[in-house]
């Protein structure tokens, strides 16, 4: 298609494929380039068959636009009345990806997508010319992480998204601008909405963070928002959850809140709150005259944690990764824990030859990896690797900061990384968190280690914002009240008293702060289901039942609340420079650890653990389909092929 | 230099730029002083948030969330010193 003409060459040239010279004359739009382009056209129609009407791709169809800018408008394929139009087999490559492989012009750019940002070659193609076909060389599924962007990459329908099969026109759909929280790494995405119902979720382009990739679990976990959700307020009643209206409910959590002391009132965030719930619950606690905001992450082996940035995030900027040499990670796994941060890595080890060192567990990683070791002893060893970098990176898994060695880790690798020759703006040193919320929350001035902060302090009520997995290992004593304010509820609703039904990312939007600290701002799509509200206005709402005065009643009065806690919540965008890493190995917490030979542990270690890692995810009827894809094939013989 | 971080006050958050002439002095005083102020008041949240093109600012959060802010424009790090000294009264 990209035939253009050059002067001094009698036929028209390949410009994909041709040299720029110099003095080299190219003509895009002349009589004979357009006609050759034209004839290329029509040979891709004769192989292409007429279905637009029913395929997901129209509307949004590259092919489709291409012959309505130039395409002949009769056809002169006689064949059909001999041989017929050429039909190809469709390929199964799982739960998640629909084939239809007659549609297909061997552009070849899933194949070379899955090679190279995938690292997987499943893909490929067999015969030539016009007996070419694209497809797996044995029945093989393709599963990967990033597997749902050969759809968005291929510009026909040829493959298309399974579980969004006929579902919309892309002219129908609305769009907004949102932000994943299905991983720390804030990748951009469009939220695809029609009727008030979210269909589909596309990647938004963004050089700095996620290229245009996006997280299989980003697009697909979207189908949990329509079923399991909280949807009226409830309060408990002889062990029984009771539904009833906004009024009576707050009242109670008034009561509760002026009842206790304040020093009894604890709040615990969960992994998806935005910055304005944060702020908000915060500035609440604050007022009724209580300290204990806590997240549900430990983070603490330094007393500057939350005081300093560089000590939970990751301190390099997302697109130098590529740039890095030698990577060494730390008991983690970010193929599954960032998978756009994963690619990365990958375009590091493929077009800068870097090496890769892992201390910790045999993971399924889509580069060549070395295990240097199991655990902290290790790590002295592991400092031989990274000596003749040029520009070496350590990555540290957010898990390993939870562990009782978690001191004498982070002095190593400090000492390691300021052991390393390198440039004054390349940080080495960087921590992988896995929440959304993480990074939003300790910059609010939200400290790490709610389950010890629970167990000591003994609160008798709790505000939970949607966090869960703390009331998996603990469960609430006969006077403690819990105040669950979240979109689905698990654990945590299910010992809670009272129930306040909060709304998912595509409803309220909100600020979040990705793994870098970089703020980004998420739009909301749909209106929250039933009573459900946003969160931070329930928080606004207990206030004023509290007859607490929050001077914040709208989304630009909370913006100007966020700027005065920190002023990076606002300035969208923008990756802060680190500074005052250097202070935090003089505050390191007193190594408490005896057990430094303990193995790392990574929580997803293959692909079939990936998918329903969390609450949210496992609520998804399509994450449990391509969890079940990923079992069976590894039953199958051609697993390992 | 001692500086008790007690009874009203809460939590001090100091916003600064990276790399502004302005927020030098804050930059040279956390790196002077930071430390030093942890270790008298350690679990006392100072928050350093810094943000590129910001006025330097320091805010404090007392006794059921009254807050008070102070510029630290152009201050010398003894300077900023004393005016946080000033918010712990």
């Amino acid at each position: 298609m990209c035939l253009v003409e050059i002067e001094g060459m009698w036929k028209p040239q390949i410009a994909c494929a041709m040299p720029v010279a110099k003095n080299m004359k190219i003509r895009t739009n002349s009589e004979v380039a357009y006609k050759a382009q034209e004839s290329v056209l029509e040979f891709l129609l004769t192989d292409h068959p007429l279905d637009c009407p029913i395929c997901d791709q129209g509307g949004e169809c590259d092919l489709q636009d291409l012959s309505m800018k130039f395409g002949s408008d009769r056809t002169r394929f006689t064949d059909i009345h001999f041989e017929g139009k050429r039909a190809v087999e469709n390929k199964n490559l799982g739960p998640l990806i629909r084939t239809e492989m007659t549609r297909c012009i061997h552009c070849t750019r899933c194949i070379r997508f899955a090679s190279q940002v995938c690292g997987l070659d499943v893909l490929g193609t067999a015969g030539r010319g016009g007996e070419m076909l694209v497809g797996t060389y044995v029945d093989k599924m393709f599963l990967s992480e990033l597997s749902g962007n050969i759809i968005d990459l291929c510009p026909v329908g040829a493959l298309t998204n399974k579980p969004y099969m006929f579902k919309a026109r892309p002219w129908e759909i609305n769009r907004a601008n949102s932000i994943d929280v299905t991983d720390a790494t804030g990748t951009n995405i469009s939220v695809n909405y029609r009727f008030n119902r979210v269909l589909r979720v596309l990647p938004r382009e963004n050089e700095e963070v996620n290229q245009e990739w996006l997280s299989d679990k980003g697009r697909w976990s979207i189908d949990s928002l329509d079923i399991q959700r909280l949807v009226t307020p409830m309060y408990k009643c002889n062990d029984c959850l009771v539904a009833t209206e906004w009024d009576i409910v707050l009242k109670m959590v008034s009561k509760q809140l002026k009842c206790t002391k304040p020093f009894d009132i604890m709040a615990i965030a969960g992994p998806y709150c935005n910055a304005e719930t944060l702020v908000a619950t915060k500035d609440l606690l604050n007022v009724l005259g209580s300290e204990h905001t806590y997240i549900e992450r430990n983070v603490d082996y330094s007393e500057a944690v939350v005081d300093i940035r560089a000590s939970y995030s990751l301190n390099i900027c997302m697109k130098n990764i590529a740039l890095s040499d030698k990577i060494l990670l730390v008991g983690t796994n970010p193929r599954f824990e960032a998978p756009v941060l994963n690619a990365r890595i990958r375009q590091a080890y493929m077009f800068n030859e870097c090496d890769v060192y892992v201390i910790g567990p045999k993971c399924e990683y889509n580069y060549h990896v070395e295990y240097v070791g199991q655990s902290v002893k290790d790590l002295s060893n592991a400092k031989k690797y990274l000596q003749n970098a040029k520009s070496p990176l350590i990555f540290v898994g957010i898990d390993q900061l939870q562990t009782p060695n978690a001191v004498t880790l982070m002095r190593e690798l400090i000492r390691i990384s300021n052991s390393l020759k390198k440039s004054s703006d390349w940080k080495v040193l960087n921590i992988l968190p896995k929440e959304a919320s993480f990074a939003g929350a300790l910059e609010a001035g939200w400290k790490p280690g709610g389950l010890k902060a629970i167990q000591s302090l003994k609160p008798r009520v709790i505000l939970s914002l949607g966090a869960d997995d703390v009331f998996r290992q603990w469960s609430p004593p006969k006077d403690c009240t819990v105040i669950y304010i979240g979109f689905q509820g698990d654990s945590g609703a299910a010992c809670a008293s009272i129930i306040l039904p909060g709304s998912a990312y595509t409803e309220a939007g909100g600020t979040f702060l990705n793994m870098e600290c970089r703020s980004q701002y998420a739009q909301p799509a749909v209106s929250p289901p039933g009573k459900a509200r946003y969160d931070w206005k329930i928080i606004r709402a207990i206030a004023e039942y509290c007859q607490i005065c929050l001077f914040y009643t709208d989304p630009d009065s909370i913006c100007r609340r966020l700027a005065q806690i920190s002023p990076n919540f606002v300035s969208c965008g923008t990756c802060q420079k680190r500074l005052f890493e250097d202070l935090i190995p003089q505050l390191l917490a007193n190594d408490s650890s005896d057990c430094v030979g303990q193995p790392f542990d990574v929580c997803m270690k293959k692909l079939k653990e990936y998918y329903c890692s969390d609450i949210y995810t496992s609520n998804s009827p399509t994450m449990v389909k391509a969890q079940k894809a990923v079992m069976k094939m590894e039953k199958s013989p051609y697993c390992h092929v | 230099m001692a500086v008790r971080f007690a009874g009203a006050l809460k939590e001090l958050r100091i916003h600064l730029c990276q790399t502004n002439q302005q927020s030098a002095g804050v930059r040279d005083f956390i790196q002077k002083y930071y430390v030093g102020l942890k270790k008298e008041n350690p679990k006392f949240p100072i928050l350093i948030r810094e943000c590129s093109g910001v006025q330097p600012r320091v805010w404090a959060r007392y006794d059921r969330g009254s807050e008070k802010s102070a510029s630290l424009t152009n201050l010398s790090s003894n300077d900023v010193l004393s005016t946080i000294k000033q918010l712990v009264k």
